[in-house]
């Protein structure tokens, strides 16, 4: 128990000092904190339309997209399901392009809209087909959901050229927290993630099993259902907010469950204040790195992240060997 | 009270799992389902608690057909616990203790829900054990770790499929110890799927033979343990010996 809250106070620490570090950041390199604090007129705009809300759609996306990746591996009971990993980004972003083409420069709330029902229906999709293909071995899962993610992402990239959209699907397609203006939705996640918490106790018993579930009362296909809901507006509304942050509703949840372990009400704060802290540090990397300017959030996320998952991959297939071994 | 009135389940048109099986379940007994596999043992006891609904006939449950009662009222009522489960999420020895308290608190827990909690780790000897994750503790740790979760769920009822599958004999024998255990101080009522004959016959006070969707006989150890009886229901040649009044099953082809 000890080990835990000290767990606990160790990220909460990291978490206000990366956060701090954020809001420090800038190019305007005469504002800081201190003048901010000072009454400074400058830094006072700057923080209450750039810095603060950048800041807190860092925290948000990234602790919402953790907590959508441990609710689909919970579903899927797969610890490769994540939003990058079965479509559910992808699909996103055609809506997104989808609402663009056909409706226009629409507010960012039709275009969520658009983005979470093709999210939900092509994950739907995703998850439905793989229980019934039943594949053992768990590490191809995410490998056919990255095909499916690419080949939903290949018929946008033809929508795309067939309506002169391709510049504007390029845009899209890179997660940056410098977009000013869409910031605002991100907020919605907070909806999601309010259910989250609620139902944070069936969402982890959905995980040891459908009869598991059953045993104890709990109605599987609708926790299911109501999960999928959760992941899709997450996905979909940070997708329109920040653009794509690949991996990270796949490897954070995998790197915590090491030190929090998967009972989501326990969790569930511990998860997303880890996701928050992870991007942070990238958001932070990425504006260093060639500062005054700044390198895309996704780009070094997808290196960090990239490599991570590969860890993770190498090591499934082993662990996977060693269960055939062992029966 | 668990009624199984002539119910008959089938997943093709031709292919009947269970034919017409009636069946009352003892109370504060432990009941053995036996018979080679396909026999339907799983299957009725997938019916028997609601987890197949029954196509054809009833399952009634004090006298309710159980189709008609709430999930969550029969979770208060019935445990069911499958075939050692694969885990694909990492929770501790408590964390599902306590999952074993939802259909009466909704994952609130109460003080009385802890109290509850706190008893069956007790019970089940995994106070040490209780912050370990269930993937670092041995299979009979683990299976005790479940069963002190359906006990946490605190149900006069305990339906149990092949609960002695991966465990080697030591725990085997402990886990049926443990099952008599709560039939004798807590007085559960218990039905249990068996694949090794002998530890029906040395643990169950009730023994239902199965062979290809029906009941074939039923009654106590040594009404049922007796080659008339096994020899069809195996389709195999049984030698039946005495070992101190208990019957003990050869069934070895011995030249």
């Amino acid at each position: 128990m000890l080990r835990r809250q000290w767990k606990r106070i160790t990220i909460i620490v990291m978490f206000v000092f990366l956060a701090l570090l954020s809001l420090e950041i800038g190019p305007l390199s005469d504002v800081s904190l201190s003048s901010f604090i000072y009454g400074d007129e400058v830094a006072r705009l700057v923080f209450l339309h750039s810095r603060v809300p950048r800041t807190a759609a860092v925290i948000l996306s990234a602790a919402s997209l953790s907590v959508a990746g441990l609710l689909m591996q919970s579903i899927s009971r797969n610890k490769f399901m994540s939003p990058t990993t079965a479509g559910t980004t992808d699909a996103a972003a055609f809506g997104l392009l989808i609402s663009f083409i056909f409706l226009g420069h629409r507010s960012g709330v039709v275009q969520a809209s658009f983005a979470f029902a093709f999210a939900l229906l092509a994950t739907m999709l995703f998850t439905s087909v793989i229980n019934k293909l039943k594949i053992r071995e768990v590490v191809y899962i995410p490998l056919i959901g990255m095909m499916y993610g690419g080949l939903i992402g290949a018929i946008s990239a033809a929508v795309a050229f067939r309506f002169e959209a391709m510049q504007v699907m390029q845009a899209f397609n890179l997660g940056s927290f410098a977009r000013l203006g869409n910031f605002t939705l991100v907020y919605i996640v907070l909806i999601p993630l309010f259910f989250s918490v609620l139902f944070a106790t069936k969402f982890s018993i959905i995980g040891l099993g459908q009869d598991f579930a059953k045993n104890l009362g709990v109605n599987y296909n609708r926790v299911v259902f109501l999960g999928l809901i959760i992941v899709a507006l997450i996905s979909a509304s940070t997708f329109v907010a920040v653009g794509p942050l690949p991996f990270i509703g796949l490897i954070i949840p995998n790197m915590a469950t090491s030190f929090y372990g998967d009972n989501l009400k326990k969790s569930i704060f511990d998860l997303m204040i880890f996701g928050a802290n992870f991007v942070l540090l990238c958001d932070i990397v990425s504006r260093l790195v060639i500062f005054p300017f700044e390198m895309n959030v996704s780009v070094t996320i997808s290196v960090v992240g990239g490599i991570v998952f590969m860890i993770y991959l190498i090591r499934g297939m082993h662990s996977g060997k060693n269960r055939k071994a062992a029966a | 009270m668990i009624e199984v009135r002539s119910v008959s389940q089938s997943y093709s048109r031709d292919k009947e799992i269970l034919k017409e099986v009636d069946l009352v379940v003892r109370e504060r007994e432990i009941t053995a389902l036996v018979g080679a596999n396909g026999a339907g043992k799983s299957t009725l006891l997938g019916v028997m608690t609601n987890l197949l609904p029954a196509k054809k006939g009833v399952v009634m449950l004090d006298g309710v057909d159980i189709r008609k009662i709430k999930t969550n009222e029969v979770a208060k009522k019935i445990a069911f616990l499958k075939q050692t489960q694969q885990l694909s999420i990492r929770i501790t020895v408590k964390d599902l203790v306590e999952f074993g308290r939802f259909p009466h608190c909704g994952g609130r827990l109460r003080d009385e829900d802890r109290e509850k909690v706190e008893e069956a780790i007790y019970y089940m000897k995994l106070e040490d054990l209780q912050e370990s994750y269930l993937d670092e503790i041995s299979g009979g740790q683990r299976q005790r770790a479940f069963i002190a979760m359906i006990l946490a769920q605190d149900t006069p009822y305990i339906f149990l499929d092949e609960p002695l599958n991966n465990l080697d004999i030591k725990y085997s024998v402990e886990m049926m110890k443990i099952v008599t255990k709560l039939v004798e101080d807590l007085g559960k009522t218990i039905v249990v799927v068996l694949h090794d004959i002998n530890f029906a016959a040395a643990y169950a006070s009730h023994i239902v033979a199965m062979k290809d969707g029906q009941v074939i006989k039923e009654g106590s150890p040594k009404e049922v343990i007796t080659p008339s009886v096994l020899n069809p229901v195996f389709d195999h040649d049984f030698h039946i010996v005495d070992h101190d009044g208990r019957s003990v099953c050869l069934y070895y082809d011995h030249e």
